[in-house]
């Protein structure tokens, strides 16, 4: 059992990135992953935005295949409004931020008070994590400290120069967990169980742009034995999705 | 037939490491017949030196390990360094690294080095990425000045896990017929089969950037990447030795006789 916990869905001309959900499914298939969390590249800036309906979508579509994540700028008025439609209305599973894509600090007040609310769905917060600035771990774990009852994923193991970061912060913060996603390195998925413990990483993929079936040869390659690999492809994504409640 | 592009040998400054022997076990686990090595930054920061333990790491492996020159620019006998290293050495392409030796890529300071690659007809490595130093945009204007002279830029061109830098590399390299990206480490593994589409397979080189990246996951990059054999192996191999004019990868050690 394979579910990747960070793939994307959408259709953003002015950025190149035309991904539909076939052919998310057809990588899946060729990787043999039987789930994937689809999420978009654009942000919501409020309920029956086009970005969150057509996530909606395609999980109506393909109900079997794909959970969904909705993707929002906090810092827009309907903010708030947009991931109770998504998780209420729709049973959405999670908050997806990108802080480059809205421009704003991860431990600013929109992004920690949409944190808040996740947390109240007990919905998993996903944060694109990396190099640049307005996504640095050390930013994310601030937001992190500054709302514990919300579940961060940091993905992409602190990208190409943040790994160290990423693996500092995981004895101090409890609610962070980390996904797999396009890091280069197969060695930093061991690094991260030794630090957080297995139950605290997600396999995932960035997927269509980084391929499941390369993503998940990364975690074949990172040493971890079977028992742990089951957990990362799927186990710990599963406990997490389960415990999401649609009412507040 | 599997040529790495880059991998590093000896030690760096940073603690990372790689004798000859462990990367040949490497590349013979994988079947990767060739590599082109750098020499790592090493603590005393003496690149001559660097490049004269990396000429006598190699010289037992004429026919697998090829050496590329690592040159500061900032060193008032840069130039000599880089002769030297092709001339006395046997060394035949020039790695330069903006972020460990500190300098902007497309400063006028490297013409002269550019020259002597020009002369002797060798590609030029620019680790690219880095900000501030070399952003692709910024390697396109060192590219621009030197048209005959193949640059390759690691990394695909961006060092960026947003993917950010992208369309600045296929900008550069729209302009520019004598850039190439390197696939070490590469975001978004879609963006070798994009070049590839629009380029062809001609400007695309597999390498690792062992050790700093894995070789085993760097390899299946190139190997899982939707493009057609013919430019497969042109990525693989067949630019690798065009570039280093190799007539016949399959007997370096003749061709360089």
């Amino acid at each position: 059992m394979i579910i990747d916990s960070h793939t994307h869905v959408d259709l953003v001309e002015a950025w190149g990135w035309m991904d539909p959900p076939e052919l998310m499914l057809e990588l899946m298939d060729e990787a043999e992953v039987d789930q994937a969390i689809i999420m978009t590249y654009r942000d919501a800036i409020g309920p029956d935005d086009p970005a969150t309906l057509y996530i909606q979508d395609a999980v109506k579509k393909y109900p079997e295949r794909f959970i969904g994540y909705v993707r929002i700028n906090p810092t827009a008025p309907g903010a708030i409004e947009a991931l109770d439609q998504a998780i209420g209305d729709y049973k959405m599973k999670g908050l997806k931020l990108h802080p480059v894509s809205y421009v704003g600090f991860p431990y600013g007040e929109p992004t920690l008070r949409l944190m808040r609310r996740a947390a109240q769905y007990n919905a998993p917060v996903l944060f694109h994590t990396g190099d640049e600035a307005l996504a640095l771990p050390e930013q994310v774990a601030e937001a992190a400290r500054l709302v514990p009852e919300a579940k961060v994923i940091m993905a992409h193991l602190g990208g190409y120069y943040h790994h160290e970061a990423v693996l500092e912060i995981a004895d101090t913060l409890p609610n962070v967990l980390v996904d797999t996603s396009a890091s280069p390195y197969p060695w930093m998925i061991k690094r991260a169980v030794d630090a957080f413990g297995v139950e605290r990483v997600l396999y995932a993929s960035d997927g269509p742009g980084c391929p499941p079936i390369l993503e998940v040869e990364k975690v074949r390659l990172s040493g971890l034995i079977p028992v742990e690999q089951e957990l990362v492809f799927a186990g710990n994504v599963q406990r997490i999705l389960d415990g999401v409640r649609h009412e507040l | 037939m599997s040529f790495d592009f880059r991998v590093f040998l000896g030690e760096s400054y940073d603690g990372t490491s790689q004798e000859v022997d462990e990367l040949l076990r490497r590349m013979d686990a994988l079947s990767i017949e060739m590599a082109l090595t750098c020499p790592f930054r090493p603590l005393s920061c003496d690149l001559d030196q660097a490049n004269r333990d990396l000429a006598e790491e190699i010289k037992d492996h004429t026919d697998r390990l090829i050496g590329a020159v690592r040159v500061d620019p900032w060193q008032p006998d840069a130039i000599v360094s880089l002769r030297n290293g092709l001339e006395k050495l046997g060394l035949c392409a020039l790695y330069l690294n903006p972020w460990e030796e500190n300098f902007r890529a497309d400063i006028e300071r490297l013409d002269k080095l550019m020259e002597v690659a020009a002369q002797f007809n060798i590609p030029v490595l620019v680790a690219t990425g880095f900000p501030w130093l070399s952003e692709a945009l910024q390697v396109r204007t060192l590219a621009s000045r030197w048209p005959n002279v193949p640059v390759v830029m690691t990394n695909g061109g961006q060092i960026n896990i947003s993917g950010l830098g992208q369309a600045d590399v296929t900008l550069a390299m729209q302009q520019h017929s004598n850039l190439y990206i390197d696939t070490a480490g590469i975001y978004r593994q879609d963006f070798i089969e994009e070049t590839v589409e629009e380029f062809g397979g001609e400007r695309v080189l597999f390498a690792s950037g062992s050790p700093y990246f894995d070789q085993r996951y760097e390899i299946k990059r190139v190997q899982l990447a939707k493009v057609n054999e013919n430019k497969r192996r042109a990525i693989i191999s067949g630019n690798a030795c065009r570039l280093l004019n190799l007539e016949n990868c399959l007997d370096v050690s003749e061709t360089k006789k």
